[in-house]
């Protein structure tokens, strides 16, 4: 009896002890946000350092707002933050009529590096296959199942915003 | 049933005669702890920072998760046979860890999962029902494992002591052959799934590594070994003899038996080929040496398995594995040598009774029985005695208690007035290992001359 007490408290601390060292610091963002943007709106895919720092992930549909830009017809729509099992991730597009012509990550989150390697690769290629697609309509990155779906429900809410199909 | 098992670990004297690789039971725990603290920095490497109730939650399920498929190769590895362990940490040790190990694995099993449904649920927002059904319907092999921690829970339970009271010994083992199936459905998921695991193809190696030599040494040591003896010794059951009411000699003869170098205080795993015994492979201790072509066991009867030893008929085919165990003349360190037995424990003292050198005067047999009728072989060591010049003692009636009792240090110095100077070879039922032990220890016997084993039912 003595040795289960034993060896069920000395588990229970043991992982809690692991749990709470792992809950100094911040989330891991991804650096500098990576976009890209049509090559007929501006000069191919870049780059932009839209580094936004969070130190807890938003609640899932908290994010849901529009900002107008000041282009004339161009507009920016900012999508629902999804958390995943491994991240939040939030993208913005920017629209000018029905077009999409830039798509940004807003939030991309990993909780562990992993993760984080794992979003660095699939980001550009989500962002591509968006322009390309011209819709959310996109093959899953392979790999990435769970930062594919994140990502296409935060651009899907963006793009109803925007009244694109 | 009567199991003679080995408790005390020393590296000794291999079956085959020279030294032999073993592993003492400190550093086979150390090795354990070593590989969890691996499972565990396999979590750690991966893992960042967390956030809230969901990471906590889901974190917490990992690390038990690992832990639980790590704990469940280990408690395999531990029932291996592999006689690195048989004889380095002894197989009564190895069968109380692997006891102890499983209620721990199975708890480890369950608290995983319900930590992952819950961290699920948090973070995704839904009751724990919905997360459930979505866990274990959509996520892949999830469904498998669910049926494989089930199963572990139903083995858990048949295993435990209460119910293993109730239960015949042949369902409980059959019910225990399940945890194979229960390991192989779990294994899929823990690839599938796990975040350790799914994007780190060196960890999955390694684990598959772990898995796979396990099951290697499981199918090496309890599969092709026995075969294999089988096909050269063709064990045979010569004779069938009634010792007393309730306790039967078996003599086994078959070829090339001396290569086996079987020496007295071994046991082998016994494997009657009839129809009702054939699944169990029981650990009887040798109750004489060896003769040529000829091994005897002394058996008590208690359950089902040994009471059918006495229906055994001569010709019957057995398999056995072994020799096993270390409680051998190999352990002795100093000329006078006392030999202490309780009850059915007399058998592998009866044999070292016969065979450990020694000069007239410098063996001593205690036997301790509560009634006269529990005392078996007594004209054989009666034999042996005024043979050897060796002395013995039957000390008959119930436990007493504190001085009273028959193996107190008091009874016993009056018994060997330089007992302090003796080896001592204690077997025997439990309580009776238990008073002898604090009777020799009180008496000034360093516990390094207590050699001892323990037979369990």
């Amino acid at each position: 009896m003595k040795r289960v007490l034993l060896s069920v408290t000395g588990t229970v601390l043991g992982v809690v002890a692991l749990l709470s060292f792992k809950s100094h610091g911040q989330a891991v963002i991804g650096g500098a946000l990576p976009s890209a943007t049509l090559p007929a709106a501006a000069g191919g895919a870049t780059s932009s350092g839209a580094s936004q720092s969070t130190s807890a992930p938003p609640t899932p549909g908290a994010g849901t707002r529009a900002t107008s830009t000041a282009a004339s017809a161009t507009k920016t729509y900012l999508g629902t933050a999804v958390q995943t099992q491994y991240g939040v991730v939030q993208v913005k597009v920017t629209v000018a009529g029905t077009k999409i012509t830039n798509v940004a990550f807003a939030q991309l989150t990993a909780f562990d590096g992993r993760s984080q390697e794992i979003n660095s690769q699939a980001a550009p290629i989500l962002l591509q296959e968006t322009l390309s697609a011209q819709s959310a309509q996109i093959d899953t990155v392979s790999g990435a199942s769970y930062t594919t779906d994140g990502y296409v429900q935060s651009l899907q809410s963006a793009l109803d915003q925007a009244g694109i199909q | 049933m009567t199991a003679t098992m080995h408790v005390r670990a020393q590296p000794g004297m291999s079956p085959a005669g020279g030294a032999s690789l073993s592993v003492r039971p400190g550093a086979a725990l150390a090795a354990i702890g070593v590989g969890a603290l691996a499972v565990v920095a396999l979590w750690w490497q991966d893992t960042f920072v967390l956030h809230g109730l969901a990471d906590w939650l889901t974190n917490a399920g990992r690390i038990t998760g690992l832990l639980a498929g790590y704990a469940v190769v280990v408690l395999l590895a531990l029932m291996s046979r592999a006689p690195v362990l048989e004889r380095g940490v002894g197989t009564d040790r190895l069968a109380r860890w692997h006891a102890m190990g499983g209620r721990y694995t199975v708890s480890l099993a369950v608290a995983h999962t319900l930590l992952i449904i819950w961290g699920y649920a948090v973070s995704a927002h839904t009751n724990v029902v919905h997360q459930t059904a979505t866990l274990v319907l959509s996520y892949p092999d999830v469904l498998m494992a669910t049926v494989s921690v089930l199963m572990l829970v139903g083995i858990g339970a048949a295993s435990a002591r209460a119910a293993r009271r109730r239960l015949r010994y042949e369902t409980w083992h059959f019910i225990h052959l399940y945890t194979y199936l229960a390991i192989a459905l779990a294994f899929s998921h823990q690839f599938s799934t796990g975040a350790d695991f799914r994007n780190n193809a060196q960890a999955r190696w390694l684990w598959s590594a772990l898995y796979v030599f396990v099951a290697v040494v499981l199918l090496w040591y309890r599969f092709l070994t026995p075969v294999r003896a089988a096909v050269r010794h063709r064990m045979r059951v010569v004779e069938v003899r009634p010792e007393s009411r309730d306790t039967v000699s078996v003599y086994v003869t078959g070829r090339h038996l001396d290569a086996l170098r079987a020496e007295a205080g071994q046991f082998f795993r016994w494997r009657f080929l009839t129809h009702s015994l054939w699944w169990a492979a029981n650990p009887y201790s040798l109750s004489a040496a060896p003769r040529p072509g000829l091994l005897r066991i002394t058996v008590k009867i208690i359950g089902g398995h040994s009471a059918a030893l006495r229906a055994l008929t001569p010709g019957t085919r057995v398999l056995a594995e072994g020799p096993y165990g270390s409680f051998t003349a190999g352990r002795r360190r100093g000329p006078k040598v006392l030999l202490l037995a309780g009850g059915v424990g007399i058998t592998p003292l009866r044999a070292l009774f016969e065979t450990l050198p020694a000069t007239p005067g410098d063996l001593t047999l205690v036997y301790r029985a509560n009634t006269p009728s529990d005392l078996v072989l007594r004209d054989e060591l009666d034999g042996i005695a005024s043979e050897r010049g060796a002395r013995v003692h039957y000390l008959i009636g119930p436990p007493g208690h504190g001085r009273n009792d028959h193996l107190s240090a008091t009874r016993l110095k009056r018994l060997i007035p330089d007992l302090v100077g003796h080896e001592v070879y204690l077997c025997g039922p439990e309580g009776m290992m238990a008073a002898a032990q604090a009777g020799l220890r009180e008496a000034g016997v360093p516990r390094r001359h207590i050699h001892q084993e323990s037979f369990t039912f």
